[in-house]
C-alpha cells in the first residue's frame, strides 16, 4: 500500500476511533439502565483523575493565592520599608536639631554670663593631622578677629587664632604640638605651662618645687599673665602626675576640658577682662 | 513528543480548573484546554491535534460534572479539523489566527450544542450564545493573542542567543 494513503488512512482511523469512544461513553451513560456497570468501568477509571485533578487544582490554587499573598506582602514591605527609612531619616534630624539646639543654648548662656565682648562662630574646617590640629571658623577680617584672639566653648578653652582671612580664620587648638598656653593649677595656684603633644594630649609642664601639691582632678586653669588668654578659662583636669625625680620640670598628664573633635559653635573673645573667669563655666555649662 | 503534548494538554486543563477562574471578566473565562488544543493542531497537525482534543475535553468532561464524552468529541473534531486546515489553507499569519481561533470556539460550541441536543440539553441556544459562547470566543481570541505575541518573542530571544 502507498504511504500516502497509509497515513492517511490511519489519520481517519484515529478520528473513527475517537468519536466511536466518545459516542460509547455517551450512550452508556444515557441509557437509563445500561448506566450500572458501565458506568461504574467510567468511574473506576475516571475517578482517579478527578481526583489527581481535584488535587492539582486545589495545589494550583493553593499556590497562586500563596503567590499573591507574597506579592501583596512584598510591595507592603517595599512601602514600609520606604516609610521606615523616611522616618528614620527625620528621627536622625529631628536628634541633631535637638542636640544643636542644646549646644547653641549653652554657647548662648555663657556669652550672657561672660563680662566681655564675644562673637559666635560656627566651625567649617578642621586639621587633625599630627603636624597640626586646628580648626578653621567662619569669623574673618570682617568680623573684626585678629590673631591671638582666644576661642572657647561652654566647657572651656579651645584655642587661639593664629591666621585670619576675609571670610574666615584659623584656631590652633590647645593640643596642637605647637601651643603652649601660660596656666595655674586652679587649687593651689602653682603656675605653668599647658602644651600640646604630637599625640593629641595635653600636658602641664611645672616647676617641681610647685608640684607638690597637684593631684588628679585638680582644674587647670588659664592664668592671664601672657596678655592672650583671659584669667580662669578651664583647660584641663589632672589625670595623673609623672615624676621626673631630680629634673627641674614636672609634668602632668590632663585631659582636655573640650572635646576637640566634636567643637561645632565657638565664642571668640574680641574683649578683654581682668575678671577671673572660672566660676562662670559651671559643670553643666 | 508525546510526552510534551500530554503535559501540554493536562497542564491547560489544571490551569483551566484552577488559575482560570481568578481571571474571570463579567463571568467569561476562556477555554484554556481548547486553545492549546488549537496550539497543538496548527503546530503538529490534525492527529496531535485530535488526541490532543480528545484529551483535554475528556479531563473537561470528568472534572465538569457533565456528561464524559461531549467536549472529548466536540474538541477532537475540531483538533482534528483545524490540523487538517492547517495544511492546506494560510494560517501562518496573526492576522487570521486570532480571528479564526474565535471562529472555531463558536462552531465548537455550536457542534457541543448540537451533540446535547441529542441529549435534551434543556438550555435554548441564543441565550447559551450570548451569555457563553461568544464571551468564551472574544477570551480566547484574546488570550490566542497574548500567546502568539509571548511565543513571538520567545522565538525572537531563541533566534539572538543563537546569534551570539
Amino acid at each position: 500500500m502507498p504511504r500516502v494513503p497509509l497515513v492517511r488512512f490511519r489519520r481517519y482511523a484515529l478520528l473513527m476511533s475517537v468519536v466511536l469512544v466518545c459516542l460509547l461513553l455517551l450512550t452508556i451513560q444515557t441509557r437509563g439502565g445500561g448506566m450500572g456497570r458501565a458506568a461504574d468501568v467510567v468511574s473506576i477509571l475516571t475517578t482517579p483523575v478527578q481526583a489527581l485533578l481535584t488535587k492539582a487544582h486545589r495545589g494550583a490554587l493553593a499556590l497562586w493565592a500563596g503567590y499573591r499573598e507574597w506579592k501583596s506582602a512584598w510591595s507592603e514591605n517595599l512601602v514600609l520599608r520606604a516609610e521606615n527609612e523616611r522616618l528614620r531619616v527625620g528621627s536622625l534630624q529631628v536628634r541633631e536639631a535637638q542636640t544643636e539646639n542644646a549646644r547653641l543654648r549653652r554657647l548662648l548662656a555663657l556669652r550672657e554670663r561672660l563680662p566681655l565682648s564675644t562673637l559666635a562662630g560656627e566651625v567649617i574646617g578642621r586639621e587633625s593631622g599630627g603636624w597640626a590640629r586646628a580648626l578653621t571658623v567662619n569669623r574673618g577680617l570682617g568680623d573684626g578677629i585678629t590673631t591671638q584672639t582666644p576661642v572657647i566653648v561652654p566647657d572651656g578653652l579651645v584655642g587661639r587664632v593664629v591666621r585670619v582671612r576675609p571670610g574666615a580664620s584659623v584656631v590652633q587648638l590647645v593640643n596642637d604640638p605647637a601651643s603652649t598656653v601660660g596656666a595655674v593649677v586652679h587649687r593651689t595656684r602653682a603656675a605653668g605651662l599647658v602644651e600640646g603633644e604630637p599625640g593629641g594630649a595635653i600636658r602641664f609642664k611645672f616647676m617641681a618645687r610647685d608640684g607638690v601639691g597637684i593631684i588628679p582632678g585638680d582644674l587647670i586653669v588659664t592664668s592671664g599673665q601672657g596678655q592672650v588668654f583671659p584669667k580662669g578659662l578651664p583647660v584641663g583636669r589632672v589625670v595623673r602626675v609623672e615624676d621626673k625625680g631630680s629634673a627641674l620640670f614636672h609634668f602632668a598628664v590632663l585631659a582636655p576640658v573640650a572635646d576637640f573633635a566634636r567643637v561645632e559653635e565657638v565664642l571668640l573673645l574680641t574683649g578683654e577682662t581682668p575678671v577671673d573667669l572660672v566660676a562662670l563655666f559651671r559643670k553643666d555649662g | 513528543m508525546r510526552l510534551s503534548l500530554l503535559l501540554m494538554t493536562l497542564g491547560g486543563t489544571v490551569a483551566q480548573t484552577s488559575v482560570v477562574q481568578t481571571l474571570s471578566v463579567g463571568g467569561a473565562t476562556p477555554d484554556l484546554p481548547f486553545v492549546v488544543t488549537v496550539f497543538l493542531a496548527l503546530r503538529r497537525g490534525p492527529e496531535a491535534g485530535c488526541v490532543a482534543g480528545f484529551l483535554a475535553g475528556l479531563l473537561q468532561d470528568v472534572t465538569g460534572g457533565g456528561l464524559v464524552g461531549v467536549q472529548a468529541l466536540t474538541k477532537a473534531v475540531a483538533g482534528f479539523a483545524l490540523g487538517l486546515a492547517g495544511g492546506r489553507l494560510r494560517v501562518g499569519s496573526p492576522l487570521v489566527q486570532v480571528p479564526g481561533l474565535v471562529l472555531l470556539t463558536v462552531g465548537e460550541g455550536l457542534l457541543r450544542f448540537g451533540l446535547l441536543q441529542l441529549f435534551h440539553y434543556p438550555a435554548g441556544l441564543s441565550a447559551l450564545m450570548a451569555d457563553v459562547i461568544l464571551p468564551q470566543a472574544l477570551y480566547n481570541g484574546i488570550l490566542g493573542a497574548a500567546c502568539l505575541v509571548a511565543v513571538g518573542l520567545a522565538e525572537a530571544a531563541r533566534a539572538r542567543m543563537t546569534w551570539r
